[in-house]
């Protein structure tokens, strides 16, 4: 994933920085302002799925990991009586902890079993959340969870904002730190071929469980924000639904890019919420699937390849060359 | 109730469940020997099937088990054209792009339904429903010895035509070496849509035999079967139909055993458990595998 434009990238984070923080000012809608919380936290969530689809391991139940962060924040929160904003990041090291856990039966598996691994994991843990664990967690129907600030505090939903726009930002630029240290590479090298990676001395079981770790980690994170920004949280947390919407995300935007989760968060949620002013229900879903097929056909590496793609077709058009330029990297 | 009587009615209640995941397992099995892919949307198929059959069904009132094959043809239909538009594109390109391609598939099939049939829960009345016979100390309904047959009759019906007709054993021979399958002259891609789309109309008949049982069926009721059925052939070596026969069967038992045992929330859980369980002492699945 390196970047071809650097000057470009450049501008272009200045900017959406810029469109960030300005936009609260510019729409007056607290309708839209808890939308774009919640998005920032799907950005946060999607690009935790990303770190370990880097290191190959593409889960399809990422929403344990969600759900653990935030049962055990809100839980933590309740019997402690610490702020939310300490308990979302110990919630999230219970998810990290977990994560561990299920990286280990994972890290030896193929892609497939991986998925299937994980997917059932998530089934597991609803599971325990609603038999097992129903005298802590209230079962179906649920617990309350603190709110990130109290309702009574003027203009907490602004505060709010910056304070999920703060941590998503933290939370890129640490994955942004360990994609381009060692140990990103080392995830890159593990998933393009383990074998070569394995001769060059690194170990690919300590990394895949570190993948494991800092993602559940992060996903941990996304989970416990957003279920103290609503203030409620059920077993639903677990569902397919939350599992499959940061892959979703990720594979439109660009998968295995910094940018990429964030770019398909962004135009994913602007579409979504687009098609629902337009009254559709399950039309919305249809129109994500057709999408997300479409881009895994013809735009393997997402949006954040549109540029560069359009740039190509144009160029082979204009010199109608018949040979297909042999694509690079 | 005595003891036996329970365990017997565990086992009859295992076959049954046994019989629709060993169809749901054998074509998984039929499209990853042939095309070496797995589509984790394999449920949503056994969901139109089983709505193709309530449809005709509630129009013209024929009975179920005979509206069966129709359901397996359109569903050979509506697989050629996944196959040829969605998998074919992406043939080779990385095990990761068919989970997600499949993702895609399942949103736009559940939802597509749900469109088109509404999402509450139906269900279908046997015209044999409340007709039991008696077994051993048992009375098992009528209903479940007919899917037993059915599954056996369907299973032979394959293993005839992969034996005995050409198309079948061009089939045989893609799945085991495809380059040579190539070499000799056989349209590779042809047999993609085949097995495709007869690991379809299977997903068909188990859809058909499910809701034929009195089950209740909604347009989201294909994943966790399919789910399962994709743990058996995990657990009974991806590609091996005998290993899917045997582990549809475990499955069904263990899960009614757990369902007995644990309580009904655990019926799904516990082939996860099992999965598991099982990958941690051998990460290639119980029988290995010789494919990739």
């Amino acid at each position: 994933m390196h970047i071809k434009h650097n000057e470009m990238a450049k501008y272009g984070i200045i900017a959406t920085l810029a469109i960030a923080i300005a936009i609260p000012f510019l729409i007056d809608s607290m309708f839209i302002l808890n939308l774009l919380v919640l998005m920032l936290i799907f950005i946060i969530f999607a690009s935790a799925w990303n770190l370990l689809a880097y290191s190959g391991q593409g889960s399809l139940g990422h929403a344990a990991f969600f759900g653990i962060g935030a049962y055990a924040s809100t839980l933590i929160a309740a019997k402690s009586g610490l702020s939310p904003f300490i308990t979302i990041f110990l919630g999230a090291a219970v998810a990290a902890f977990i994560g561990i856990l299920i990286g280990l039966t994972c890290v030896r598996l193929k892609e497939w079993f991986l998925a299937m691994v994980t997917f059932g994991f998530a089934i597991i843990v609803q599971t325990l959340t609603v038999s097992v664990l129903a005298p802590v967690t209230g079962g179906w129907d649920g617990i309350a969870s603190s709110r990130l600030l109290s309702p009574s505090i003027p203009g907490y939903q602004l505060i709010e904002y910056y304070a999920v726009l703060a941590i998503t930002i933290a939370s890129i630029t640490a994955i942004w730190y360990i994609m381009k240290s060692r140990i990103g590479l080392a995830f890159l090298a593990i998933r393009e071929n383990e074998l070569e990676a394995r001769a060059a001395g690194i170990d690919p079981v300590h990394y895949r469980l570190l993948a494991f770790a800092l993602s559940a980690y992060l996903a941990g994170v996304a989970g416990a924000l957003e279920i103290h920004h609503i203030g409620y949280l059920t077993p639903e947390l677990y569902g397919v639904e939350n599992s499959f919407w940061p892959v979703t995300y990720v594979i439109l935007g660009g998968l295995g890019s910094l940018a990429g989760p964030v770019i398909g968060t962004i135009v994913l949620t602007i579409i979504w919420e687009g098609l629902k002013a337009t009254g559709l229900t399950f039309g919305r879903y249809i129109i994500v699937g057709i999408m997300l097929i479409l881009a895994i056909i013809f735009l393997p590496r997402g949006l954040v390849s549109l540029p560069e793609q359009v740039r190509e077709w144009l160029k082979r058009r204009w010199k109608k060359d018949p040979l297909p330029e042999t694509a690079g990297g | 109730m005595d003891n036996l009587g329970v365990f017997l009615q565990i086992i009859f209640w295992g076959l049954y469940a046994g019989c629709i995941y060993i169809l749901l397992a054998t074509g998984l099995n039929l499209i990853f020997g042939v095309m070496k892919i797995v589509n984790f949307a394999h449920g949503e198929f056994l969901m139109v099937g089983a709505y193709i059959t309530a449809t005709i069904f509630f129009l013209t009132g024929i009975n179920p088990y005979l509206i069966i094959l129709l359901s397996m043809l359109v569903l050979i239909g509506i697989g050629a054209v996944v196959e040829r538009f969605c998998f074919r594109p992406i043939l080779g390109t990385g095990k990761l792009n068919e989970i997600f391609l499949s993702i895609g598939l399942i949103y736009i099939f559940q939802n597509g339904a749900a469109m088109v049939w509404g999402d509450s829960w139906q269900s279908v009345k046997s015209p044999y429903d409340g007709i039991t016979v008696p077994v051993g100390s048992l009375f098992v309904p009528l209903d479940y010895i007919l899917i037993m047959i059915f599954t056996a009759a369907i299973l032979c019906g394959l293993y005839l035509f992969l034996k005995k007709t050409t198309i079948g054993m061009q089939m045989r021979a893609t799945s085991q070496n495809r380059k040579g399958a190539m070499l000799v002259g056989i349209n590779v891609e042809r047999i993609d849509v085949i097995s495709f789309g007869l690991g379809c109309a299977l997903a068909a008949a188990a859809g058909t035999l499910w809701i034929v049982s009195g089950q209740v069926f909604n347009p989201y009721m294909g994943s966790i079967p399919a789910i399962k059925a994709f743990t058996i052939i995990i657990l009974g070596g991806l590609g091996s139909i005998p290993g899917a026969i045997i582990g549809g069967l475990l499955m069904g038992l263990a899960e009614n055993g757990a369902a007995f045992l644990l309580g009904g929330i655990w019926k799904d859980a516990i082939s996860f458990v099992i999965l598991i369980i099982v990958l941690v002492v051998r990460p290639t699945g119980l029988f290995g595998e010789k494919g990739e």
